[in-house]
């Protein structure tokens, strides 16, 4: 195996004196598609904060491409979990993927060239008809693509989602998880999930995040890995253990 | 109102509703998308306390007002951005103490006695050459630094996170956004009035914000409403011998009403989004 390019050792993070995150050690390699799964306020979010730069570990030691996650950040794309964050704000669909180019030359200003790039990942997301929409006038489905446009602007070669497909239907999610194992393809993906009954048919490895991380690099989910690996309440139906549904962990370890 | 037009003080209220109208529109465009209303008013509040300063301690009045307005306005953005959830009630003593210290200020000074409803209402018919002058420069930093910081003034708006991970300096340009609203809303009080500014600065952003699907549309409707209240309220105000401060407030008002009533009527036929 090459050498990692996303490596977290021992790291523990605390949030006004709680502890969030505790001694988490994994890593990542080149085109995973590695899936966060767990509970709410297992510290999913604050791990994907963590590996952006936005938050600081209290210690332990944070690589991305052998440096600072604060100086790999442009090599990161991020598609944020709420992106209804500021409704009714009037921007088009083109202005927000244009954000994803900012400072991507140094400069503050847009070229023509910036404009093209956007149009062109719209374009490849089949959005482009869409470009000079107001934003809050798309479905959901819609937006979760706008919002991945924007990130793929930034060129990354990680791209990083928080619950992309919360607010889709079955369909919508099914079409968003098709369009990440396409850029899976060229890309290292990072997403955090609630979708259980994606996970074995796109991702290569699964982290259960509950205060501690338990990492599994298997693209299969086995019953094993689950009676092992899980200590947090999910609900499962996954291929690997076909129409079955997992009763909530009761004994946390 | 074209005979009127023969008078100086009538051009130059005009020009300064129009220089109003401009700083405001780009301005109060960032203001409203931002939530800093009340920011906005707890800066032009506590620019008192730079009226009592100037007239206590003899320093020109310009000097006074900017200097403690600024200062208001960067303690402020510094609250903002580091404790959100407790700004508003920061703002709130700022704002009071701000008035506080001009009025106590002004008491102390001898002799001297500055009418309080000329600094609430403005006086847009007395407007001196050298503060068309002071607008003027004014609208060309406000737009210039618009024009130049546009991407970044809509990402730190629409999402300050991103922003930041694309190596925008958020912080910076927060403060340096602030500190021009906080020079806009000096310049503007002493032709226009405390409360004309905070008029001018929200409800023709209000209005243009459900018409607009970009920052520069609402910034140009912004403007555009604005000048278009500023001139019925000017027109009515001379032609029935009103406070002209007060009429382009109500004037405003009732193109607010105006546009509600259409929403309400065509909900859905504009593009107006229901968020």
């Amino acid at each position: 195996m090459s050498t990692p390019i996303v490596e977290v050792e021992n790291v523990n993070f605390s949030y006004h004196g709680l502890t969030v995150l505790e001694d988490v050690s994994f890593s990542v390699q080149e085109k995973e598609f590695l899936a966060f799964i767990g509970p709410n306020g297992g510290g999913k979010t604050t791990l994907i904060k963590l590996l952006l730069g936005l938050l600081k570990p209290d210690s332990g030691k944070i690589r991305i491409y052998g440096t600072s996650p604060e100086k790999a950040a442009h090599r990161v794309g991020y598609v944020p979990q709420d992106v209804a964050i500021n409704k009714a704000f009037p921007i088009s669909v083109l202005d927000v993927v244009l954000m994803g180019r900012l400072r991507f030359h140094g400069k503050t200003r847009l070229s023509k060239f910036d404009k093209k790039a956007a149009r062109n990942v719209l374009a490849e997301l089949e959005m482009l008809d869409y470009q000079n929409r107001r934003i809050d006038d798309l479905s959901g489905g819609q937006k979760e693509r706008v919002f991945i446009a924007r990130a793929l602007a930034t060129d990354p070669d990680i791209l990083v989602l928080d619950e992309p497909t919360a607010s889709l239907d079955t369909t919508g999610r099914t079409e968003l998880y098709a369009i990440l194992k396409e850029i899976n393809k060229t890309k290292t993906i990072i997403v955090v999930t609630h979708d259980m009954m994606v996970l074995s048919s796109y991702v290569s490895s699964v982290a259960c995040v509950n205060r501690s991380v338990h990492y599994h690099d298997d693209a299969e989910i086995t019953e094993e890995m689950i009676q092992e690996g899980y200590h947090c309440p999910v609900e499962l139906i996954a291929h690997g253990i076909p129409h079955r549904i997992l009763k909530t962990h009761e004994d946390e370890p | 109102m074209i005979d009127a037009l023969q008078f100086e003080f009538m051009r130059n209220a005009l020009f300064a509703g129009f220089f109003a109208s401009l700083i405001c529109g780009v301005i109060g465009t960032f203001v409203v998308v931002n939530r800093l209303v009340f920011l906005g008013g707890g800066i032009a509040h506590a620019a008192y306390g730079g009226i009592g300063v100037a007239f206590f301690f003899g320093v020109p009045y310009i000097v006074g007002t900017l200097g403690f307005s600024l200062v208001a306005a960067l303690v402020m953005t510094a609250v903002v951005l580091k404790a959100k959830s407790r700004a508003d009630t920061f703002i709130g003593v700022l704002w009071a103490v701000g008035m506080a210290i001009g009025i106590i200020l002004l008491d102390l000074t001898p002799g001297y006695n500055v009418n309080l409803m000329s600094f609430l209402f403005g006086s847009i018919l007395a407007v001196p050459n050298s503060d068309i002058w002071w607008m003027l420069g004014l609208s060309i930093l406000t737009i210039s630094s618009a024009v130049y910081f546009y991407r970044d003034m809509l990402a730190i708006s629409y999402d300050d996170e991103f922003a930041h991970l694309r190596g925008v300096p958020v912080n910076l340009l927060y403060f340096f956004f602030i500190g021009l609203i906080a020079v806009s809303i000096v310049i503007i009080i002493r032709v226009v009035g405390l409360i004309l500014v905070i008029a001018l600065l929200t409800i023709p952003p209000f209005i243009a914000e459900k018409y607009s699907n970009s920052l520069l549309m609402m910034m140009i409707l912004s403007t555009l409403f604005a000048m278009i209240f500023n001139l019925v309220g000017l027109w009515l105000a001379y032609t029935f011998n009103l406070t002209s401060g007060a009429t382009i407030i109500l004037v405003a008002t009732g193109g607010f009403f105006i546009s509600m009533i259409i929403d309400y009527l065509l909900p859905s036929d504009l593009g107006i989004s229901q968020g």
